[in-house]
């Protein structure tokens, strides 16, 4: 009986000492497997990348979320039938508050894309790799953090400056306070003066990344928004005049064909390339937001006024027929199909209409005509416009209208305007360049114009002052009510 | 897997002491018994009864003739304990050769034996809140054992969650104490414990709709009974997964001496009970025109073409959604024994069709229960289910971001009316939509993706327990046991290229497998003594140990030439990207338990267990969950026995903690997660961090008070059950959100509080007693009160992901601190707007600009003068209702019975997100009937807004309506033909029954008693095109020879 007993007694140890309460994940990486190998580096800076178009539960940050506050909150597009979030129908409207989900969304992604930048600073230095791709992966994550940081910057005013990952759960530690807005923008200066030491090129499987034109090119742009204009203009002078080979396409259409992508005239685009994003999604969401397929409900994304934003160009611009669509060739019947309204054109892929998900066009962030008239806009602000100013705005003018690049040509060309003549020309001409590229509201903001321009579109008559920044989501208030003070009119 | 080895090197050991031990003791024969068992009142012999010498295992039953014997080691005089079904247990001294036993008939409650965790007690000791599911509603018909808890206890609440046939249910036992972790009950099937988690029967394929319900795969023809522990004293014993309650299920085990063969059968008829009232053809082109006018365009339909609209064209889709459906089921069994052995061995097969074409659930189950003694102290047994599940479902568009519908159902009900189902030669209409976006050239015909997509889920489960038990010494029993859970899970998908789902890809189609395994040992010992008749005392412990791992993986293709192969030649088409996943957990235990009992009248019970779990962070595996219980016989003393009318009296106290792990595996951990990136138009792959370590994660935490009070009058004809309870579930594992500037949303944490308070009554009458009419009532009754005291990191309020696309961005429920789980957040409205003047005085939703006469007036709740979501969305309701009740009356009259139960669910509130759906105007799809009385100039309603073509809509308390309902959930006439009958035949039942024949209920969707968000606790209380239940009336018959 004895031996019974022990041997139960026995067992039962057996069982005890062979517990373990250690499993080891088989299924996924955890953090201390990770950065090691230079593989492991470079995949941590694709994560950077994949920041700025991949989201796996919403709307990527530029395949559209961006969209809404960069475009659908300036003056020429607005919330079609379709659109089903009552959200983005305020923003469209201008009533959006605190609660605004876009602008959550848009905040989460922005710091998502930071935190991952920033993991990538902290770690690869300590990875086993050459110094020198270890130092491009580090200034390739600074461009993308400095980046976004301007786009946030621009878009809150002061925000949190976080530059380094979290490294406990505690609560406290995790709130951070707005910075002023000159201490982000000495850090965006500061990362992408680094920045400015990447290469001026990739070639093959890199293309797409950040290079030193990129930097420098966004480096003008910043300084154009601060005003600091001979800064601007010194910085696009030394992206136009570099040895980067950047130049305008002839067809305005190549910019947005996803068989140019990484032309010479994009100096940096989000690259969206077919199931990148998972099964039949590419991550950009604007093709399938503008066409509604060949049929008479309104898609979601819309222009806001079709006499104010697209009849305005002038007979012979070919940017208007690229930008927006009146007619479409339905290949099912092989009929031209008339809309009721045009629709927005530069993201539909006409070959590929049954999968509005998954398209391949890039959204061209940094442009060379971008460059162009940042140098243009900077000249004129310190003064009245030189030849310098006017051959980079004629450039842009001479694409538009297929005429040879470096021609001067009097029937397009702007001459003899006074400062703010010249002023207005450039806004004219970046109204009709960048619709759809996350440049309309910025563009309203710097030139102090946004509550004038949006009040002439009836349906946005609620636009008032308050609209120069977007509120900080209430929900990251409720966390840090001290750290983050609303801004003025939410 | 090593501690398997070990137990059955245990067994082995076990075993062959005891054969030796047996051989040691087999030949002496000291005494030699027989006897015989009667009823103490008619007289007659009982057969089958079991007869046990006390202090050992040597038991017999008594043969036909009520006649049994024994020659045992035992010297007389001994005791013998006489066990019976339906009579009360007798212990008798026995002193001579020959016996006589008369047993009376099971009255009294109290002395019931009741299984709880890891044994049984005398219902009179026990100190916990513990309820057995009354025997007729074991006997109702029902597809799973889930549907058999319906009502049937107080403090229990069964939510039918899917009516699409297979499709789970969920199960909230004094209501639901987690915010993100689990809160089904844990089940216990003889012996063997089971989560019912339906991720076990999800491989992951999108498309796929209502989860299958892995408690399905058990037949509930099969089941003894049901026992639900309810308060800490009695699930403490289950410790860290004790804190929802636990269900005991055993399974049928077969009688001593009596073989029996018993087939039974059902067949029966479901059909919806309710259709939704839609726009017929005419009236949709009359709103259709109404809306081209508001937005500029020119009508499309002519007078006259909406008059012809009246008599032809118009094509109910609902209705060729609908179908009445059979349903069927066969059960054969044989269950018997001898003095040494009891089997129970069954075949059962189940067949449903569901009342929305193309679903259908089958189930084939075999059971094996076996038990014998091998000597007086030693016994073993199994006890094995294995069963093949097939579910087709009906599909969800959950994939799909273009499909407004939430799944198939929904897409019917928008479908024009003016839009053909078939073509003229009977052929599905898939390309004739003018209101339809053609994709490759398909509309979306949700009738023919009813028909042709294969949605199918096939579980097979094993599910087996061995067990060896040896009295070591008297008293003092081992109990080994080994279990393991297998689950095997297929999933196919197939939409041909003319589907929704199929049209954009070409043809979809997917499999996926899983594979679920989990072992269990448990070991326990059990000492059970008397000391004097006034000191009673049992003590258990114990160490168990579980493991359980899983593998899946899912594959995809799209791109076919043509739709012969479907999902079996993924190779035919183009790949999407796979998946395939594995997890792996271990739970490892230690229990005590002791109840001690003193002089009949005061018991105390102690238990605790520590429980060690892989599941969270390295710093805090290990927790410990007490509790303590004392009852009070009162009607023992001597002061209360005389009062006249009161037979049972009984006081019960307890507290105890019990925890929760039912969180995914590996969520302590810091984990990084892959993403793609393009590079001159190669695709990459990224490593990003998706989480951030939390090596604290523990247990979270329920702390219970329970007191309860247990009567009995007049002569037991009334018994009453009453408790209260306090629950505090603290250390809540909750997603908290940080701020979203470092990176991440949220962080797993064991943070905030969730309170659960309530009350409970069930009473059971014997209205009479006549010896040819008995009529029984059972009233169940329970009250529960639940509340969010703190969600942590101050966040006082945050809103759950609706994991679908309109939902999500309207966020229809909120978590807020002071208000319970599924609170119901949004606009209150306050009719139309009927002209411009009131438009431009009143605060607007959209802005001035953007509205209209006939739109929506919302209230402006803080007084601003501006409708915003900050200040104006305010409390529309709970899902929660305020009581829930059920009445059952079981007639018996000379063989004829009667049952008769009505259930009810009162003040809660349901978000019909499928009419809101309905009610949105638009140009494509057909509408809510109400819609035909929309706002114009000339008919200024204030209820119905103006016909617009604009799908944004908020959450408002027009789509939040009252749930309460009443319904007759079973109505059942059976006449059981008398043993005279026939001679052979033991027993012989038929019956016709109706199951949902009657609902009373505000409600106006299909049923009430519907979440589409099946066991989450977060999303109670929303329908969004959940799939109808059904009303059945089957006939059936029982024999048994």
């Amino acid at each position: 009986m004895k031996k019974i007993i022990s041997s139960v007694i026995l067992s039962i140890s057996l069982f005890a000492s062979c517990t373990k309460l250690e499993v080891t994940p088989s299924s996924f990486i955890t953090k201390e497997n990770f950065f090691k190998t230079q593989d492991d580096a470079i995949a941590s800076i694709t994560s950077v990348y994949a920041a700025l178009n991949i989201d796996p539960s919403d709307q990527s940050l530029f395949g559209r979320n961006l969209y809404f506050l960069t475009d659908m909150g300036s003056d020429y597009a607005a919330a079609g039938a379709s659109a089903i979030n009552p959200n983005v129908r305020a923003i469209s409207g201008l009533t959006h508050d605190a609660n605004t989900d876009r602008v959550q969304v848009a905040w989460r992604q922005v710091f998502n894309a930071i935190n991952r930048a920033n993991v990538a600073i902290d770690n690869i230095p300590k990875v086993q790799a050459s110094e020198s791709i270890k130092a491009r992966l580090i200034n390739e994550a600074k461009f993308i953090r400095a980046l976004v940081y301007f786009h946030a910057v621009r878009l809150w005013g002061g925000v949190p400056l976080v530059l380094h990952e979290p490294t406990s759960i505690d609560i406290e530690s995790l709130k951070i306070g707005r910075a002023t807005v000159d201490e982000v923008y000495a850090q965006i200066i500061k990362d992408l003066t680094d920045a400015e030491n990447l290469p001026a090129a990739f070639s093959g499987s890199d293309l797409g990344r950040a290079t030193s034109g990129a930097a420098k090119s966004l480096l003008a742009k910043v300084y154009l928004t601060r005003k600091e204009w001979t800064k601007a203009s010194a910085k696009a002078k030394e992206v136009i005049s570099g040895n980067f080979g950047y130049d305008l396409f002839q067809n305005f259409a190549d910019v947005f064909n996803k068989t140019k992508k990484n032309g010479k005239e994009h100096i940096f685009s989000v690259q969206f390339e077919p199931n990148q994003a998972g099964n039949g999604s590419s991550g950009s969401t604007f093709m399938r937001t503008s066409f509604n397929g060949f049929g008479v409900t309104e898609p979601a994304d819309i222009i806001s006024d079709v006499k104010l934003f697209y009849d305005i160009y002038e007979p012979g611009d070919t940017r208007r027929d690229i930008t927006y669509a009146k007619y479409l060739l339905n290949p099912a019947n092989g009929q031209v199909f008339t809309f009721p309204k045009p629709i927005f054109r530069k993201y539909l892929d006409t070959t590929n209409y049954a999968n509005g998900a998954n398209v391949a066009i890039n959204f061209p962030l940094i442009r060379y005509a971008d460059v162009l008239l940042t140098l243009a806009e900077a000249l004129n602000e310190t003064g009245a416009p030189n030849a310098e100013a006017y051959e980079a705005l004629n450039k842009v003018r001479r694409r538009a209208f297929g005429k040879p690049l470096n021609t001067p040509d009097v029937a397009v060309d702007y001459a003899n305007l006074t400062q703010s003549a010249f002023r207005e020309a450039i806004y004219e001409e970046r109204k009709k360049e960048f619709v759809q590229e996350g440049q309309r509201w910025f563009d309203l903001v710097r030139w102090g114009r946004l509550v004038s321009e949006i009040k002439k579109v009836p349906a946005k008559s609620g636009v008032s002052d308050r609209n120069i920044l977007y509120p900080i989501p209430q929900s990251e208030r409720n966390i840090n009510p001290e750290g983050l003070p609303q801004n003025p009119g939410y | 897997m090593k501690f398997s080895t070990f137990l059955w090197i245990l067994i082995f050991i076990i075993s062959n002491k005891n054969s030796i031990s047996a051989q040691d003791s087999g030949p002496v024969i000291n005494s030699r018994l027989n006897g015989k068992i009667i009823d103490s009142k008619t007289k007659e012999t009982l057969p089958g009864a079991s007869i046990q010498i006390k202090g050992t295992t040597h038991g017999v039953v008594s043969d036909a003739d009520g006649n049994f014997y024994f020659q045992t080691g035992q010297k007389l005089p001994y005791n013998l304990v006489v066990n019976y079904i339906g009579y009360e247990s007798k212990e008798i001294l026995v002193e001579n050769d020959y016996i006589t036993i008369s047993l009376e008939e099971e009255i009294k409650q109290l002395t019931e034996l009741i299984v709880v965790g890891y044994g049984s007690q005398r219902k009179k000791d026990i100190t916990g809140s513990v309820a057995s599911v009354p025997k007729e509603n074991l006997d109702q018909i029902s597809p799973s054992v889930d549907n058999l808890l319906r009502g049937a206890i107080p403090g229990v609440q069964v939510t039918q969650s899917s009516g699409q046939p297979g499709a789970s249910s969920s199960v909230r036992i004094r209501g639901g104490n987690s915010i993100t972790g689990g809160n089904e009950p844990l089940y216990v099937i003889d012996g063997v414990l089971v989560y019912n988690d339906n991720n076990n029967g999800s491989t992951g394929l999108s498309f796929s709709g209502a989860g299958a319900n892995v408690l399905a795969t058990i037949n509930p023809s099969d089941i003894e009974n049901i026992e639900v522990l309810k308060d800490a004293s009695a699930t403490a014993i289950y410790g860290s997964r004790g804190a929802n309650g636990v269900i005991i299920i055993t399974t049928k085990k077969g009688n001593r001496g009596a073989n029996t063969v018993s087939y039974q059968t059902y067949y029966g008829i479901q059909e919806v009970s309710k259709k939704l009232n839609l726009l017929n053809a005419a009236d949709w082109a009359t709103l259709r025109n109404d809306i081209q006018t508001s937005i500029g365009q020119t009508p499309s339909f002519t007078a006259a073409q909406i008059d012809a609209l009246k008599t032809s064209g118009n094509y109910d889709w609902q209705s060729a959604a609908f179908r009445k459906a059979p349903v069927q089921n066969h059960q054969l069994s044989f269950s018997g024994g001898d003095e040494h052995s009891r089997y129970a061995i069954s075949a059962n097969y189940f067949g449903q069709k569901g009342v929305i074409i193309g679903s259908d659930f089958n189930r084939t189950a075999i059971r094996a229960n076996y038990e014998k003694d091998i000597s007086d102290r030693f016994k073993f047994g199994l006890n094995s289910t294995a069963s093949n599940s097939t579910i087709n479902g009906i599909n969800s568009n959950s994939g799909s971001a273009a499909l407004v519908a939430p799944n198939t159902l929904a897409g019917v009900l928008l479908t024009p009316p003016v839009v053909p189902i078939y073509n003229a030669d009977g052929s599905f209409n898939v390309t004739q939509n003018p209101y339809f976006a053609a994709v490759n050239g398909y509309i979306q015909n949700p009738i023919a993706d009813l028909n042709a997509v294969t949605n199918k889920t096939k579980l097979n489960r094993v599910l087996s327990s061995l067990f060896a038990e040896y009295g070591l010494l008297p008293g003092l029993t081992a109990r080994v046991t080994a279990n393991g859970d297998l689950i095997n899970t297929k999933q196919n998908y197939y939409a041909p290229s003319f589907t929704t789902n199929g049209a954009s890809n070409k043809g979809y189609a997917a499999v996926g497998s899983k594979f679920v395994q989990s072992w269990l040992s448990e070991n326990t010992l059990n000492y059970n003594k008397t000391f004097t008749p006034n000191h009673q005392i049992s003590l258990l412990g114990g160490y168990t140990y579980q493991y359980t791992k899983g593998e899946l993986s899912n594959a995809g293709a799209t791109n076919f030439v043509n739709d012969i192969n479907k999902f079996n030649a993924l190779q035919d088409g183009v790949a999407v990207k796979p998946f395939s996943d594995a997890f792996e957990s271990v739970l490892s235990s230690w229990l005590f338990r002791t109840n001690y009992t003193l002089l009949n009248r005061y018991n105390f019970t102690i238990s605790a267990r520590a429980d060690g779990s892989s599941r969270f962070g390295s710093a805090s595996r290990w927790g410990y969950f007490p509790s303590a219980g004392i009852s009070w016989n009162i009607s023992e003393e001597n002061f209360i026995k005389n009062l006249n009318h009161l037979s049972d009296a009984k006081l019960r106290l307890s507290v105890g903690s019990t925890g929760n792990q039912e969180i995914a595996d590996y969520l302590s951990l810091a984990s990084l997660g892959s993403v793609n990136y393009s590079f001159g138009g190669n695709i990459f792959t990224g490593f990003s961090p998706t989480r951030l370590s939390n090596p604290n994660l523990k247990w979270e935490k329920t702390t219970q008070y329970n007191a309860g009070l247990d009567v009995g009058l007049f002569e037991r004809r009334i018994s009453i059950v009453f408790d209260a309870y306090y629950k505090k579930t603290s250390d809540l594992l909750v997603n908290v959100p940080v701020p979203l500037t470092s990176g991440y949303t949220s962080v797993l944490q064991n943070i905030g509080a969730v309170e659960n308070k309530g009350i409970e009554l069930g009473i059971t009458t014997e209205n009479t007693k006549a010896q040819s009419l008995s009529w029984k009532t059972n009233f169940v009754f329970s009250a529960n009160r639940n509340k969010v005291l703190e969600i942590g990191n101050g966040v006082q309020q945050f809103f759950p992901n609706v994991p679908s696309g309109v939902l999500q961005l309207q966020q229809p429920i909120l978590v807020k601190v002071g208000q319970p789980l599924g609170t119901f957040w949004g606009y209150k409205t306050n009719g139309v707007f009927q002209n411009i003047e009131e438009i431009s005085k009143s605060p607007t939703l959209n802005g001035i600009a953007n509205t209209k006469p006939g739109d929506r007036k919302f209230q402006d709740i803080n007084g601003d003068g501006k409708i915003s979501a900050a200040n104006d969305k305010t409390y529309l309701g709970s899902a929660q209702p305020k009581f829930i009740a059920s009445v059952s009356n079981i007639f018996n009259y000379k063989g004829i019975d009667l049952n008769i139960s009505f259930q009810g669910v009162y003040g809660n509130k349901i978000f019909n997100a499928l009419n809101q759906q309905l009610e949105i105007p638009t140009l494509g799809n057909n509408a809510a009937g109400a819609l035909a009385d929309h706002w114009t100039t000339a008919n200024p309603s204030n209820e119905i807004p103006r016909a617009a073509s604009s799908p944004a809509t908020v959450v408002s308390d027009r789509y939040i309506e009252d749930g309460s309902f009443v319904r007759l959930k079973t109505l059942t006439l059976g006449y059981t033909f008398p043993k005279s009958f026939y001679s052979k035949v033991k027993n012989l039942k038929i019956y016709a029954s109706a199951q949902n024949l009657l609902t009373w209920t505000k409600y106006s969707g299909y049923d009430p008693e519907i979440s589409s968000y099946e066991q989450s606790n977060l999303l109670p209380g929303i329908d969004y095109g959940a799939y109808p239940n059904a009303r059945t009336i089957t006939l059936g018959f029982n024999l048994s020879f």
